[in-house]
């Protein structure tokens, strides 16, 4: 592999933006939240700090930093300063897999007297194109779990290891349906690479030969069931109510991070709204088309590459704003209720969805 | 830049290797072990292959280790105390680590070829390796699903409550 510095001048690029977008989810969520939890709850909530409340998150972000840090005395010391940091890596890199826009040919310009972009390179707007995309996204997933669990164990206090020890639980059994669910659409798009499969769903489903639907996934007769059980999987995976369970308020005070304070405190939380903002372009790319506008040719210029890019910014936007929905709408289940449903219903269901799809690729139905 | 990347996580993986054995406690040892796969994954993907150090990582550090933890952190082996070894216990058991070890060198050195690796990228993409499983390799793979069929069923019936047990207990 030859890099020159064009390359690694894009790929640099790429990832501020993709780290912009992470790190300033966190902020933006929270007040979503809070006046979405408002709204819902039919209060005003937080309206005090800039107009609708909007500059609240930097309030609580300097809180956050000027608040005491604090290490309990019988914790693991160094376990305990490294578990807020092994919670946030995962779900700050998971996304460099993820296509975020139509790719276009950079046009040639002259800068300053140079040739930039001479022989017009392609610009393809996903920070790592691996041919094992998907499966990369899965192996730092399943290592988001490390966070909680070490999380909980170090601090010596034991709700924060009831909290760890439900949330390792939990996070192991709903990876399987997330996974398998995943694997139909796989099976459906040929390939593990996630440009591939966002490509494969920019054509039509043609029905009685009039109406055009998008081929998304989420459309497709045998897919929608994948698209049920990721979803729920994923507010699984990523601890939200109604399966919070590594924290529970009621039952365990705060959960694995009882103990924390200060800003790490405030990663777990990050890495918390950095998992919803992964899990919702995971959705998005597997089942919703990813960066696909329907009924519209996008060119391979930058307007396409640029309508593209805001529309996925926009589907992820409004599966965020789901996240928030049903975080204020369903309580959360009992706790052996949240594995019977795992293991009973959402696993075979994600089998026979397999079994299914197969069968209609054989078929030659999709 | 190769080299240099191979040479810091192999450091690395040999580093947490030593930590696992040397660590007193077990819960350190456990993410150790984590760490040490974590740069043995790297070690494919300088190899050119994403597909295999995503497994390596799926399989061993999302799945495997995560249950180790597990049951460490619910036995809670924090506070025990060493187990008492005899004399004739420690003997046997450093004589033989040191004759796997030399061992294992020794074949290492007479039989690994340094010289005559693959040309270009080795074929182990998810294609290929399907491909390898289901038609070359098809009979032990699936010994192995049977083996792994047993040992499910073999904890099931241990740890399981079957009707008889029920019964006795009531």
């Amino acid at each position: 592999m030859a890099f020159d510095a064009t390359d690694i001048a894009l790929s640099a690029l790429k990832i501020g933006i993709v780290l912009f977008m992470m790190l300033n989810i966190t902020p933006i969520m929270v007040w979503v939240e809070r006046r979405g939890s408002a709204l819902i709850q039919d209060r005003p909530g937080p309206n005090r700090v800039g107009p609708f409340g909007l500059f609240q998150s930097f309030a609580d972000a300097l809180k956050f930093i000027l608040k005491e840090d604090i290490v309990p005395a019988q914790a693991h010391k160094w376990l305990y300063t490294m578990a807020p940091a092994f919670g946030l890596l995962p779900a700050l890199t998971t996304i460099a897999v993820v296509p975020w826009g139509r790719a276009f040919r950079l046009p040639e310009k002259v800068w300053f007297g140079r040739h930039v972009f001479e022989n017009r390179p392609i610009f393809e707007p996903v920070v790592v194109d691996v041919s094992a995309g998907i499966l990369i996204v899965f192996a730092l997933a399943s290592l988001s779990v490390y966070g909680i669990t070490i999380a909980g164990w170090s601090s010596n206090n034991k709700y924060s290891l009831f909290g760890a020890i439900r949330a390792s639980a939990q996070m192991i059994s709903y990876e399987l349906s997330l996974t398998l669910a995943a694997v139909s659409v796989l099976l459906a798009s040929g390939s593990l690479r996630l440009t591939d499969v966002v490509w494969r769903q920019t054509g039509y489903f043609v029905l009685f030969d009039t109406l055009k639907l998008p081929a998304w996934n989420v459309l497709s007769p045998a897919m929608w069931i994948a698209f049920v059980i990721f979803t729920v999987s994923a507010f699984a995976e990523t601890n939200r109510l109604p399966f919070d369970f590594a924290e529970a308020e009621a039952e365990l005070v705060a959960g694995y991070h009882t103990e924390y304070s200060s800003m790490k405190f405030a990663l777990f939380f990050m890495a918390e709204y950095m998992a919803m903002g992964t899990m919702s372009a995971l959705i998005v790319t597997l089942f919703l088309g990813g960066w696909d506008i329907p009924w519209w040719n996008e060119p391979a210029t930058w307007q396409g590459f640029l309508a593209t890019a805001l529309f996925f910014l926009l589907k992820v936007t409004g599966m965020l704003f789901v996240f928030v929905w049903v975080r204020w709408t369903i309580p959360r289940l009992k706790y052996d209720i949240l594995m019977r449903i795992g293991w009973k219903v959402f696993l075979p269901l994600a089998i026979v969805n397999i079994v299914v799809v197969a069968g209609f690729i054989a078929a030659r139905w999709i | 830049m190769e080299f240099a990347i191979f040479f810091f996580f192999a450091a690395v993986a040999i580093i947490f290797a030593l930590v696992v054995v040397l660590h007193r406690n077990p819960v350190v040892g456990a993410l150790s072990l984590v760490a040490s796969f974590f740069a043995l994954a790297v070690m494919y993907v300088l190899l050119e292959a994403p597909f295999l150090a995503a497994l390596q990582v799926i399989v061993y550090a999302g799945a495997i280790m995560v249950l180790f933890l597990f049951v460490i952190m619910l036995l809670n082996l924090q506070h025990m105390a060493e187990p008492v070894t005899r004399p004739i216990q420690q003997f046997l058991g450093y004589t033989t680590g040191a004759a796997f070890g030399v061992g294992l060198i020794y074949y290492l050195a007479k039989y690994a070829v340094f010289d005559k690796l693959p040309e270009g990228a080795f074929p182990s993409d998810a294609h290929s390796v399907g491909v390898a499983l289901f038609q070359e390799y098809v009979f032990p793979f699936e010994m192995v699903s049977i083996l792994l069929l047993a040992a499910i069923v073999g904890a099931l019936l241990l740890s399981g409550r079957t009707y008889a047990k029920r019964e006795a207990a009531r």
